[in-house]
């Protein structure tokens, strides 16, 4: 049973949008989101609702002939408010909403942009504005706004290797202006943290299932723990704080939840200890880790081994018939969030009692 | 009962938290709204630089460094130094780096300048191949602006100046070449033409002369000067050369450049009464050669490294020498690509080591350097084996001796197996042209055992040569057959891994 502190997630607002949604992220500083999907002949859509006493009202609309797939404000301050997406040709555009326009165009991949994170826009002393893209091409590349046409850096396969399909990727680490890391997962279950100070592999493993998610708790602290989902309903949680150089990184797993593949992993922005996980059935679950009393100890060689936290489910909930494709937390209002389904509605979301947690 | 009424409880609260939180929500659109509407774009980031660019500033930081420091013998440069104003930097850099960042962003500035520059001339170097000089006049002119101090932007503009018949501007554009780079042979070259073709043919051949002083085995300006030598001859000309440039000034006593010096040579030593004293510093009648100090200006000096010779001390007094002293082995500078000048070395030591023949054999020798030279082909290049090459340090000195041994592979694959592979890109920094990579593999392909094991090695760092990429288009069919033709050997003998080769047939294109 359900004790008084449980929180609860509700559906708060239901809309439907009829064609195929990619990916949603609200507009920084305001009440209004971005729906980002496809229309049936091919066309790609970038859609602005805005939140109005209840209801969705949509602002505005732009079609362009490719399909988006995912997008993100990360890389843009609060007032410039850009959007960067990616579509299924390659190409990275970003937007300036207001206008309708685009302000940067570049077309480095040859296939789709899975998966986009942006960073340093907002966060001072975090590092330059940049954004990070993962292509079924096998590169990940990072760019930055002020450098036109070409990447800031490219990770690809050496030649000869066979180019795995990029499926997420992430940045963290970027605690100050130089250091910063990006997380890349692939679809042979391909974990590999690249180091952006060093242009170095700094770690990698295998999860054994595609990696269809994966974000660091924070993006602009020293690197704390890292949630990677898969497919198969399994995800894992890494402790970061100590990396054994033969050990890596310690892990939890969990798969008790027979759900189909996990989509999509959030950190809720204003508790980096709760996050929530979409499943293919259509189920959100929400999760706290639970640090171990130590968080590190020495073996018997005198060398530092991290040791893996607990996960606790404090709630979940059926909310769509489909699987659940994206979802963002709103960064400014705790317990608000949006959800992007492929039932072909995009949902508010409320979670009560967050802040008793 | 207990248990049913916690539940309704239970469920009643949820609704009023949600409740309350709805309301909240409600507040918060309101505040939102409220809170864009205010935003405006007086905003500025201080934003890091973009990762690829950060990492170029660091170097210009640390070159800077070194140029400062004045070294302690300098001692003029320490005359002129200021020490208050030195104090005074001290002092203000500790207070903030203001002025630093200034500098940091100037050194920015003339690096973007300099890359811009760069581009206009490769593309007015584009416009030259395809004889479009206007366009390339265009380019220059633009290249010129950005950047005043490349005497380079000035010789190529000086070229279609000359090519389009416009004389004077190209005589104008090569003198500015050579204001700031005194020993730019081509500007040189371009200037003679330019002023033979105006007629003063004086002028004219003083460059010539300037050129064969810089590199003693330029086959075309030898050609040209003898042209013009010739035509002057006709003309009537008193003198053969002046030490001016300027054509006008002929009352000056007249010191005769270094080309024709080695030309008179072989004729004027033989018939003349020679004092005691001149016997002497010949050394005539001793079974030693004598090393004589070459004098040159600075500017013309070698830029190749000097030369370790080792001086073999022999017991004098064998023949009527008393008062001498030991040895008189001097040797001031290995002189640079002059022929004469290295071999007159090493011809000194074996002589002495095997104590053979009389001086005059040695003078025959001497003789026979400069015929060669003269001539402009290589005679004495059979006998020029490794020991007598010294790995070049820059292209300038590379090509002198490539040029220099042309129509003789084995010297060639001698010469190139004596520089470390790996020293290949900074040796040609952006100054490798494709027929000399043409060349270089056909030189490599052909002397597969002289290089053993490194072929791959100098493969690879051929590809690390900038510009190589644009290099590599431009391959004819025959140099790929040769790469092919090394590949397969590199496979086979030095055992490359299949990723190492594919890496490379990548980077060749082929």
């Amino acid at each position: 049973m359900d004790s008084e502190d449980t929180p609860q997630i509700i559906t708060h607002i239901e809309h439907n949008i009829n064609h195929c949604l990619f990916d949603c992220k609200w507009i920084p500083c305001s009440a209004k989101f971005v729906v980002i999907g496809s229309l049936p002949k091919g066309s790609g859509t970038l859609e602005i609702f805005e939140i109005n006493s209840g209801e969705l009202k949509k602002i505005k609309e732009i079609e362009r002939p490719n399909s988006f797939k995912c997008g993100t404000f990360g890389a843009s301050s609060d007032i410039e408010r850009r959007l960067a997406t990616g579509d299924f040709k390659g190409t990275l555009e970003i937007w300036d909403l207001e206008k309708s326009s685009q302000v940067y165009i570049t077309k480095e991949h040859t296939d789709i942009i899975n998966s986009i994170d942006g960073m340093g826009g907002n966060s001072l002393n975090c590092g330059a504005p940049e954004i990070v893209t993962g292509s079924r091409d096998g590169t990940v590349k990072v760019w930055d706004p002020r450098q036109r046409g070409k990447p800031v850096a490219n990770m690809q396969p050496v030649q000869g290797e066979t180019r795995r399909d990029c499926w997420t990727v992430a940045f963290g680490n970027s605690f100050n202006d130089a250091e910063r890391i990006v997380i890349a997962g692939y679809d042979n279950g391909d974990l590999k943290m690249f180091d952006l100070r060093t242009m170095s592999l700094r770690w990698e493993c295998n999860l054994k299932n595609g990696v269809c998610y994966t974000e660091f708790d924070r993006k602009d602290i020293p690197m704390n723990k890292l949630v990677a989902t898969t497919l198969e309903g399994k995800f894992h949680v890494f402790d970061l704080r100590t990396q054994n150089p033969s050990k890596g990184f310690a892990q939890v797993l969990d798969n008790s939840s027979k759900s189909g593949t996990i989509w999509v992993a959030r950190h809720v922005p204003q508790n980096r200890d709760i996050f929530i996980t979409c499943a293919g059935n259509g189920q959100v679950s929400l999760w706290k880790y639970e640090y171990p009393e130590k968080r590190c100890h020495l073996d018997s060689q005198g060398v530092a081994v991290g040791v893996p936290g607990k996960l606790k489910r404090l709630q979940r909930m059926m909310i769509s018939s489909q699987p659940i494709n994206s979802l963002e937390w709103n960064r400014d209002h705790l317990g608000l969030s949006i959800a992007t389904s492929y039932d072909q509605y995009v949902r508010v979301l409320v979670t009560t009692k967050l802040n008793l947690q | 009962m207990d248990k049913a009424f916690e539940i309704q409880k239970h469920a009643r609260d949820n609704v009023k938290t949600l409740q309350t939180y709805l309301t909240d929500l409600q507040n918060w659109e309101i505040e939102m709204k409220r809170k864009e509407a205010a935003l405006n774009d007086e905003f500025v980031q201080d934003l890091p630089p973009v990762r690829s660019k950060a990492r170029k500033e660091k170097p210009v930081q640390v070159k800077n460094k070194p140029e400062k420091r004045i070294t302690g013998l300098d001692y003029s440069a320490w005359d002129k130094f200021d020490v208050n104003k030195a104090c005074e930097e001290v002092d203000m850099a500790d207070l903030g780096p203001v002025s630093l960042d200034s500098k940091k962003s100037q050194a920015a500035k003339t690096e973007k300048l300099k890359e811009e520059a760069q581009y206009e001339k490769e593309r007015g170097n584009n416009f030259v191949k395809q004889e479009k000089w206007d366009e390339a006049i265009s380019c220059y002119n633009r290249a010129i602006e950005l950047v005043k101090d490349d005497a380079i932007y000035y010789a190529n503009r000086g070229l279609c100046y000359l090519k389009k018949d416009s004389l004077h501007q190209a005589e104008t554009d090569c003198t500015e070449a050579l204001r700031l780079d005194p020993t730019y042979v081509k500007a040189l070259q371009r200037r003679a033409t330019a002023r033979e073709r105006l007629g003063s043919l004086r002028a004219a051949s003083h460059d010539l002369a300037a050129v064969l002083a810089i590199e003693p085995h330029n086959a075309a300006a030898r050609r040209q000067l003898e042209a013009i030598r010739a035509r002057m001859g006709t003309k009537g000309a008193k003198s053969k050369s002046s030490p001016l440039s300027t054509p006008t000034v002929e009352s000056k006593p007249v010191l005769p450049p270094k080309s024709s010096k080695i030309v008179e040579l072989p004729a004027e030593p033989v018939k003349k009464e020679l004092t005691p004293l001149e016997k002497w510093l010949n050394g005539v009648g001793e079974n030693i050669t004598v090393i004589r100090p070459v004098k040159k200006p600075p500017h013309l000096r070698s830029k190749r490294a000097l030369k370790h010779v080792t001086i073999h001390e022999i017991p004098l007094g064998t023949n009527k020498t008393d008062d001498k002293p030991p040895t008189r082995m001097k040797i001031i500078e290995v002189n640079d690509n002059a022929s004469h000048g290295d071999t007159n070395n090493n011809n000194a030591n074996n002589k002495i080591v095997d104590t053979i023949p009389s001086c005059d054999g040695d003078k025959i020798k001497i003789g026979d350097n400069v015929k060669a030279g003269d001539n402009g082909k290589i005679g004495t290049s059979t006998n020029y084996t490794v020991q007598n090459m010294v790995p070049p340090v820059n292209s300038v000195q590379f090509m002198s001796e490539w040029k220099y041994l042309k129509g003789n592979d084995r010297a060639r694959s001698d010469y190139l197996s004596i520089i470390e592979p790996t020293k290949l890109p900074s040796i040609f920094e952006n100054a490798l042209e494709s027929d000399v990579l043409s060349e270089l593999l056909y030189t490599l392909c052909n002397n597969k055992e002289k290089f053993r094991n490194k072929i791959s090695a100098y493969l690879k760092a051929i590809c690390k040569v900038k510009r190589f990429s644009a290099l590599a288009m431009f391959l004819t069919n025959s140099d790929k057959n040769l790469l092919n033709d090394m590949l397969s050997h590199c496979k086979a003998v030095e055992n490359l891994t299949d990723s190492e080769i594919a890496d490379l047939i990548n980077k060749y294109e082929l």
